[in-house]
């Protein structure tokens, strides 16, 4: 029996991760690409989570979170909980491709974008934004691809309650450990299958894999 | 009217370094001024400063009237204007076209802020275009253009704000033959219709000869002369820039009271000076080709020289002189009629007649004192 609730619950924490830290991760990497002497240990921080165990974030976040509310609801084994921790996660994953993305256009066309007239807003949203659309593009395939398949920090955080924080991953996890291995083989399929459609939706838009990180600029 | 008057010993950023500039110049409307120099002189940084896209430390920059620019120490900008505030088409070296808009769209994104309804700004971008004969390439993407035709789409985009100031940063030196002639008709076209100041950055000396009014030489930075074209050649204010600009029969020798010595020769002149150079200053001077004869006898006021190479092409010859007992040579160009009439050949003997009053002397190199930007008190 495939559980659809811990599906669903995936996609929901995967889209309401990409709606908060997409319009989060471009203003940080567009800031980034000229954050002057401390962009070394900014970058080294927003990409620790890549090099953190999972259990080590989790425990932190735990620690950090115990006993906290946010509009009322509890932050630690709860939905939001595991959005919050969800969103820190994947900060490297949003972050790293955009900035690429910013940092690939040419000085020349910001300079020729303010000899034109145009103020620092109508440059990002003019010029910045549509020549590194590619790397939005990225970023968002990969933190959609990387919530669903989040499970360290996700456990520790939020546990496994059915419906509120049991996602597909932690699903899976469980059914093989209660020797369901057709429910585990049918959720790690449909995982599977998601994912493989978002890079391949991707790779459509790009060309090529070699593409998926930095635009093209002519 | 654009006046310049920059002082900067600032370095730039890792995508501009640029190098300490002092540099004085005026240009008015409907001029073209060169600005030239060998690479890295500092000549795109200048214009770079004018844009707003590079700040001086020290100066004035001021356009048809208004103060874009002004600095009286250094970091403390009384005045400084941003680049969207200066009214500056820029003509880029590499175009800098945005690469995800048409060709219309690229000229009309500089009227953005013209506060011009959408309708106008196309009409009025599509009419730039047309002008450069471009109309039927307006939804071509750069990427999509010859490097002539983008160039032009830049150049539609640099007038499209009605800058009071242009500026063309290397303009010539990417596009084949037949393009740049079709650039040097255009701009012979705007200089006529447009009033505004034209600011043209090339290190082809040949071309700032051919197309400006007025000519500024730079050199690490420094504005070392800036005069009209003829007056350059025949009158450099001193030896870097006849070096500069390639002066042919440049010498050195010492200037005392009226009297030019040659030392390596011998030799002396009686040149008249305006008083400007020390008693017994070491000087560099040059010779026009109009000021030197060469003769096939020997007289008490002509030098003996031995002619060292002759290359013909067509009517023209080019003779090389070794001079008198040093080891100095001296180029001199005539006709093959008159080589033939002289009889020279390699090796032969003749004698050369210098006329005094073209002779030019200058000193070796100008004095650079910054401190004459700085404000009278």
């Amino acid at each position: 029996m495939i559980d659809t609730q811990a599906i669903f619950l995936s996609l929901q924490l995967a889209f309401c991760t990409l709606l908060i830290i997409l319009p989060f991760g471009i203003w940080l990497a567009h800031h980034l690409v000229s954050a002057g002497k401390w962009k070394p240990w900014l970058e080294g921080l927003l990409a620790l989570p890549l090099v953190l165990p999972p259990t080590v974030l989790g425990y932190y976040l735990l620690v950090g979170f115990s006993g906290k509310t946010l509009f009322g609801e509890p932050l630690v084994f709860s939905f939001l909980g595991i959005l919050i921790a969800s969103l820190i996660v994947n900060l490297p994953f949003a972050i790293q491709p955009i900035q690429r993305a910013f940092e690939a256009i040419p000085t020349a066309l910001k300079e020729a974008a303010e000899v034109c007239g145009l103020s620092a807003w109508q440059i990002f949203y003019r010029i910045n934004l549509p020549l590194a659309w590619r790397g939005v593009l990225s970023a968002a395939v990969l933190t959609f691809a990387h919530t669903l398949g989040e499970f360290g920090v996700i456990l520790m955080i939020g546990g496994a309650i059915p419906g509120k924080t049991k996602t597909a991953s932690i699903a899976i996890y469980d059914q093989v450990q209660s020797f369901d291995t057709q429910g585990a083989g049918m959720l790690s399929l449909l995982l599977l299958g998601i994912s493989l459609c978002a890079i391949a939706i991707s790779y459509g838009f790009f060309g090529s894999s070699s593409q998926l990180r930095a635009p093209r600029i002519r | 009217m654009l006046k310049v008057r920059i002082h900067s010993q600032s370095h730039g950023n890792r995508h501009h370094p640029s190098i300490p500039l002092e540099i004085n110049l005026s240009c008015a409307a409907g001029e073209l001024h060169a600005l030239v120099g060998p690479s890295g002189s500092g000549k795109t940084t200048a214009l770079r400063t004018i844009a707003g896209l590079h700040q001086p430390e020290l100066g004035l920059i001021e356009c048809a009237g208004e103060i874009w620019f002004e600095g009286l120490s250094a970091n403390q900008a009384l005045i400084n204007f941003s680049p969207a505030q200066r009214s500056c088409g820029f003509l880029f070296q590499q175009y800098a076209l945005f690469p995800h808009l048409s060709a219309l769209h690229n000229v009309a994104i500089a009227l953005e802020n013209s506060g011009l309804p959408k309708s106008t700004r196309i009409a009025q971008s599509q009419a730039w275009l047309e002008r450069m004969a471009l109309g039927q390439f307006a939804d071509r993407l750069p990427a999509q253009l010859s490097g002539g035709q983008q160039q032009r789409v830049a150049l539609a985009r640099a007038l499209a704000r009605n800058p009071k100031v242009l500026l063309l940063d290397e303009p010539f030196s990417a596009i084949d033959n037949p393009t740049r002639q079709n650039l040097y008709r255009i701009l012979a076209e705007l200089r006529q219709d447009l009033a505004i100041p034209i600011v043209l950055v090339t290190h082809d000396l040949r071309e700032a000869n051919l197309l400006a009014d007025n000519i500024t030489v730079i050199d690490h930075g420094i504005g070392l002369q800036t005069a009209a074209p003829n007056e350059l050649f025949q009158k450099p204010r001193n030896s870097r820039v006849a070096e500069l600009v390639g002066i042919p029969n440049v010498f050195n020798g010492v200037f005392n009271a009226g009297r030019l010595d040659w030392p390596p020769n011998n030799w002396f002149f009686d040149v008249l000076d305006k008083g400007k150079i020390p008693p017994a200053s070491p000087v560099a001077w040059v010779i026009p080709q109009d000021g030197l004869m060469v003769h096939a006898q020997a007289a008490p006021t002509f030098l003996p020289a031995r002619v060292e190479t002759l290359s013909s092409i067509g009517q023209i010859a080019v003779v090389r002189f070794s001079v008198g007992n040093s080891k100095e040579s001296l180029v001199w160009e005539a006709s093959s009629a008159e080589i033939k009439r002289l009889g020279i050949h390699l090796g032969s003997a003749v004698f050369l007649e210098f006329d005094a009053n073209k002779i030019h002397i200058m000193p070796l190199r100008t004095i650079n004192d910054p401190r004459r930007l700085l404000p009278a008190g």
